[in-house]
């Protein structure tokens, strides 16, 4: 049997730290082991530098600028953070917005908050096709194409399959008609589509798939011989599942929730067709100052995003301590 | 480009530009040099390309054109988010811009196009009044907002003046006025104000365009109509107002009023035809794509008047020489008549109706301008039959339609404020 | 046949159990698509909404005509040769980075977290600031150039975490084996390294496919002059929506299904074949 805890395995964020003497070892034989990482890392750096790190540089840029009519004047001005955070009539008692935040906070919050709850149904909805993949499905053959039957929908474009979301849920759509022939409700709900309902569904359709794909990948290669000597040493499956397997698929389980937790917080699409529009995301908002061409409003919204995104990610990692679970 | 139009506008809409005319100029004496064999053909077939949505941008357009002018017109169609935002911020990758009159706050300063000089537009004479002074007959209203004739007239530099001058920001095109749309069948009654878009009774049926500028506008004119507020300017509102306005679509929507904001043409045909909405914000040729799929739809003739648009061909300032040439051609025949008979069978109007006549039967003159019943079944650009005999188009004549607009779509100053209010509402 | 012993009979019930809640899953994740695999058929005077009205193939031939607004045979080649060559991209560094990240090395930390950020930029802001630079320089873009460059940077963190999931719990001992025994990194990489890891790459690829393929925002001021698939669908949508674009979509399940099946058929083969 494989002893887990001690096979070599170097962490999420680099390796785990070479004992000194391995070091020395090293540079004694003159020889280094694997590829030379300035070679392995050198492409996707420059290509990252180029069609990221610059166009970010830019956008930080025009977040200090000045939107005119008619394009941005070069400023350095702090009015669209201030505008981001401060709200009109903030300490005044009169007003409809006393001691409430900015509606760019609010927005802000209530994606994250609409988020995490998607999070975890997505959770609990892939887990157990991860589970019945890697577990169940005994042949690698089957494996991967009841894995890429998941994916399948992803292939055709998304504008189009969002264009059926209103002949399946709408008040004569397919749901409907087969929920009255099955004298489930008498007539149309119209609670399916334009709704929060709606909505967290449809989130949890189009993104469970990104977590399936990583879960499944750490829960395959658990050895299926720990669990044989785990039942053989009379463990319930419960036990299993708490001491072994679920410990083991945790690195999965962050990485598909990083998954999730982006895309989701950038989303703007699916509110607009499955919501009817009937909400905003920063996503949208971000879209809608992009479309009156307030450049730097949008930058500082989606700064703002992408830091409520770095602390996500952060705090997902640290919750799984990658380095130490593995 | 000149020195003083760039201004201190650089950077997204303008920049760079001594570098990139240098480069400019490299590639094409290096193409000039590669191909000197067969000048004569390079110059025949030199394309340019023209960006719009798919309201101008259609192949059977852009391909008739090639043909009739003798090089090849490429089309790009976009979304209105891609399309706005490809011709602010590249306008070296397209000679024409087929937009909006609305956006010209944005783009007159932005000085991405140049001005157009009338003197180079053959029938300019035979453009209506509608664009030129706001009155498309001696007496109609000139409506309140972005109307073409404010957002038309530009000096020599590009910069707004009161017209009429020798040049304009764009040649003015197809456009339309916009309304209610409603299935008579489920809102059992004829809506003739635009108060009905707050009815009670059609609550929970109800959708509105989820473009603030233009969202706004329709809810301010039903709020007009229903007497709870006058606004100074529709087109142009002020915070308070914008406040009101808000304020009272945020209480409708948690009525649970609206059933959806709808962004794109599609959405809002889908809607009606699956039965989700009774009533709606509409497009013309959306009604018409209703009908055409059996359902039955009516756009409304609103007695507080209409929301126009108007559209138009614009030419980007990084063009010249033969290019510039070229793109006079290709706006020049836009108004020959025969895109203006496409884009008709469609429900729109063209600027230059007397030579669109030329290019419609009669019966189809008489159906889409005079607002007469349909003599014989009448098609669609591409053949389809989507007017029955005898049916007639709602609103009346092309001259009574917009002699009566209520508010152009518009960019009002205080977009910013809107922009943060919308998103307000919609989170409510 | 064995017997059936409770121990045997209680894992058929789980297997079933699971087998029937994957079939539940997979009918959740295909339903919207129900509708437009029927509606794909609908009649030529019908929409992309029921009523049917009637029953044709009528949309299906349009499928192959020329379209009225863009140039969808056109988008869609272009969309799937971007898809592909971001896939191959996607899947290559992706390998490299999770290959480097195997070891501590300098800059790793920031390396890793500009890799995430491709994942958290807002695509329509980052496509504005390249193509802002862009402008700047004189650079004209295009699908095959700026679009890859931003599609590979949002698809390769999500090759970048599943390679590093592969990698995690890699057991280096063979490896070691290998090297005492003499063997070069690549034959090393050739023969222990890759064969061992390859699924994963196989996952990355795929990721990076699927992700460029649907990719709307990062294109809008990257494509250049032609239109990748989801830039002409948006563009369609100014339009009256016509079901060639459900028979477009049943199309492509249809074929990626039968993909799958080819999958199976051929690795079958192959499998017995090396057996």
């Amino acid at each position: 049997m494989q002893d887990f805890a001690q096979a070599q395995h170097s962490g999420l964020i680099g390796g785990q730290p070479v004992g000194p003497s391995q070091v020395a070892e090293a540079r004694k034989t003159r020889r280094e082991v694997g590829f030379p990482v300035g070679w392995l890392v050198a492409p996707a750096t420059l290509w990252l530098l180029v069609f990221l790190v610059l166009p970010l540089i830019s956008i930080i840029v025009f977040s200090f600028w000045t939107s005119a009519k008619g394009g941005l004047v070069p400023d350095l001005t702090l009015q669209y953070y201030a505008g981001y955070f401060y709200n009109e009539g903030f300490f005044d008692q009169e007003h409809r917005n006393f001691l409430t935040l900015s509606v760019f906070i609010r927005t802000l919050g209530s994606t994250f908050y609409f988020t995490a709850v998607v999070m975890v149904l997505c959770l609990i909805v892939g887990y157990p096709i991860a589970y019945f993949l890697a577990m169940q499905v005994q042949s690698f053959k089957w494996q991967m194409a009841l894995f890429l039957v998941c994916m399948v929908p992803f292939w055709t474009s998304y504008l189009i399959r969002a264009v059926a979301w209103l002949p399946m849920l709408g008040r004569r759509g397919l749901l409907n008609s087969l929920l009255i022939n099955l004298d489930i409700v008498d007539k149309p709900v119209s609670f399916l589509l334009y709704s929060e309902f709606g909505y967290t569904m449809a989130l949890v359709q189009i993104y469970v798939v990104l977590c399936v794909g990583p879960i499944f990948f750490s829960l395959s290669k658990i050895d299926p011989a720990i669990l044989e000597a785990a039942r053989d040493m009379g463990a319930t499956p419960f036990q299993i599942f708490r001491e072994i397997i679920g410990p083991l698929s945790l690195p999965g389980v962050a990485i598909g929730m990083i998954f999730i937790f982006v895309i989701l917080m950038g989303e703007f699409a699916t509110a607009v067709v499955v919501y009817g529009g009937k909400t905003s995301t920063t996503g949208t908002v971000i879209l809608n100052y992009y479309a009156i061409a307030n450049y730097p409003f949008a930058a500082v919204n989606a700064l703002m995003l992408m830091l409520s995104m770095m602390i996500g990610v952060v705090v997902i990692l640290r919750i799984v301590d990658i380095r130490k679970e593995l | 480009m000149t020195a003083k139009n760039g201004s201190k506008h650089i950077g997204v809409a303008n920049g760079g530009v001594s570098r990139r005319q240098f480069m400019g100029t490299a590639a094409g004496a290096v193409a000039a040099g590669s191909v000197a064999g067969f000048p004569n053909i390079v110059q025949a077939a030199d394309p340019i390309r023209t960006i719009g949505l798919g309201v101008s941008i259609i192949n059977e357009i852009q391909g008739r054109a090639s043909k009739d002018l003798g090089f090849p017109v490429r089309g790009q169609a976009l979304g209105y988010g891609a399309m706005f935002g490809k011709m602010l911020n590249q306008n070296d990758q397209y000679e024409i811009a087929e937009g909006y009159y609305n956006d010209m706050d944005v783009f007159i300063p932005s000085k991405v196009w140049q001005p157009i000089d009338t003197k180079r537009i053959k029938e300019w004479d035979k453009v209506t009044n509608l664009s030129k002074t706001g009155r498309l007959t001696p007496d109609s209203s000139q409506g309140q907002g972005d109307a073409p004739f404010r957002q038309l007239w530009l000096d020599e530099d590009g910069n707004r003046v009161k017209g009429p001058s020798r040049y304009i920001s764009m040649l003015p095109g197809w456009h339309n006025a916009d309304s209610l749309g409603y299935n008579p069948k489920d809102t059992g009654r004829k809506i003739e104000s635009w108060g009905e878009l707050f009815s009670p009774d059609f609550k929970g049926k109800v959708a509105l365009l989820n473009v603030p500028q233009i969202g706004v506008m329709d809810a301010s004119l039903a709020i007009e109509a229903l007497g709870l507020f006058k606004f100074k300017d529709k087109g142009n509102m002020t915070k308070p107002e914008i406040d009101f306005l808000i304020d009272f679509l945020i209480k409708k929507k948690q009525e649970g009023h609206f059933r959806a904001f709808w962004e794109t043409f599609g959405q809002s045909v889908n809607l009606m035809v699956s039965g989700e909405v009774v009533l709606e914000s509409m497009w013309s040729p959306a009604v018409t794509a209703i009908k055409a799929e059996g359902v039955p739809c009516v756009y409304a003739y609103l007695k507080e008047g209409m929301r126009g648009w108007h559209g138009g061909c614009a030419i980007s300032a990084k063009v010249t020489g033969k290019k510039l040439d070229q793109c006079y051609e290709y706006i020049n025949w836009w108004l020959s008549g025969w895109p203006g008979a496409f884009v008709a069978r469609q429900g729109y109007y063209m600027s230059v109706p007397e030579n669109v006549k030329k290019h419609l039967e009669p019966e189809e003159w008489d159906f889409w301008y005079e607002g007469k019943p349909a003599a014989k079944e009448l098609p669609d650009p591409f053949g389809t039959i989507i007017v029955e005999k005898g049916e007639v188009r709602d609103g009346g004549s092309y001259w009574n339609r917009f002699a009566n607009i209520a508010v152009w779509n518009s960019l009002m100053d205080e977009n910013d404020y809107l922009v943060k209010r919308w998103t307000e509402f919609l989170s409510a | 046949m064995a017997r059936w012993t409770p121990e045997r009979r209680r894992k058929a019930w789980v297997k079933t159990g699971f087998s029937v809640y994957y079939m539940i899953f997979v009918v959740f994740i295909y339903g919207p698509m129900i509708a437009m695999f029927i509606l794909s058929f609908q009649g030529r005077r019908g929409g992309t909404s029921f009523p049917m009205r009637g029953t044709s193939l009528y949309w299906w031939g349009k499928l192959i005509e020329p379209s009225t607004v863009g140039d969808l045979q056109g988008a869609m080649m272009r969309s799937l040769m971007l898809a592909l060559i971001v896939m191959v991209i996607t899947a290559l560094f992706s390998t490299m980075l999770a290959m480097a990240f195997r070891k501590k090395f300098y800059g790793s930390g920031l390396l890793f977290y500009t890799v995430m950020a491709g994942l958290m930029v807002p695509g329509i802001l980052l496509s504005l600031g390249l193509a802002t630079l862009m402008r700047q320089m004189g650079i004209p873009a295009a699908w095959w150039s700026s679009a890859l460059g931003v599609h590979v940077v949002w698809t390769l963190p999500f090759g970048f975490l599943v390679m590093m999931a592969v990698f995690n719990r890699f057991d280096s001992s063979l490896e070691e084996a290998a090297r005492d025994m003499g063997a070069d990194e690549w034959t090393v990489f050739k023969e222990i390294t890759l064969p061992l890891i390859t699924p994963g790459i196989v996952a990355a690829g795929l990721f990076g496919f699927t992700l460029s393929y649907d990719e709307f925002a990062r294109t809008t001021l990257l494509a250049g002059a032609e239109n990748t698939l989801p830039l002409d669908i948006n563009a369609s949508m100014t339009q009256r929506i016509r079901p060639t674009l459900f028979a477009l979509g049943t199309a492509s399940t249809v074929f990626s299904l039968a993909m799958i099946g080819l999958f199976l058929a051929i690795y079958t083969v192959l499998y017995r074949r090396s057996r």
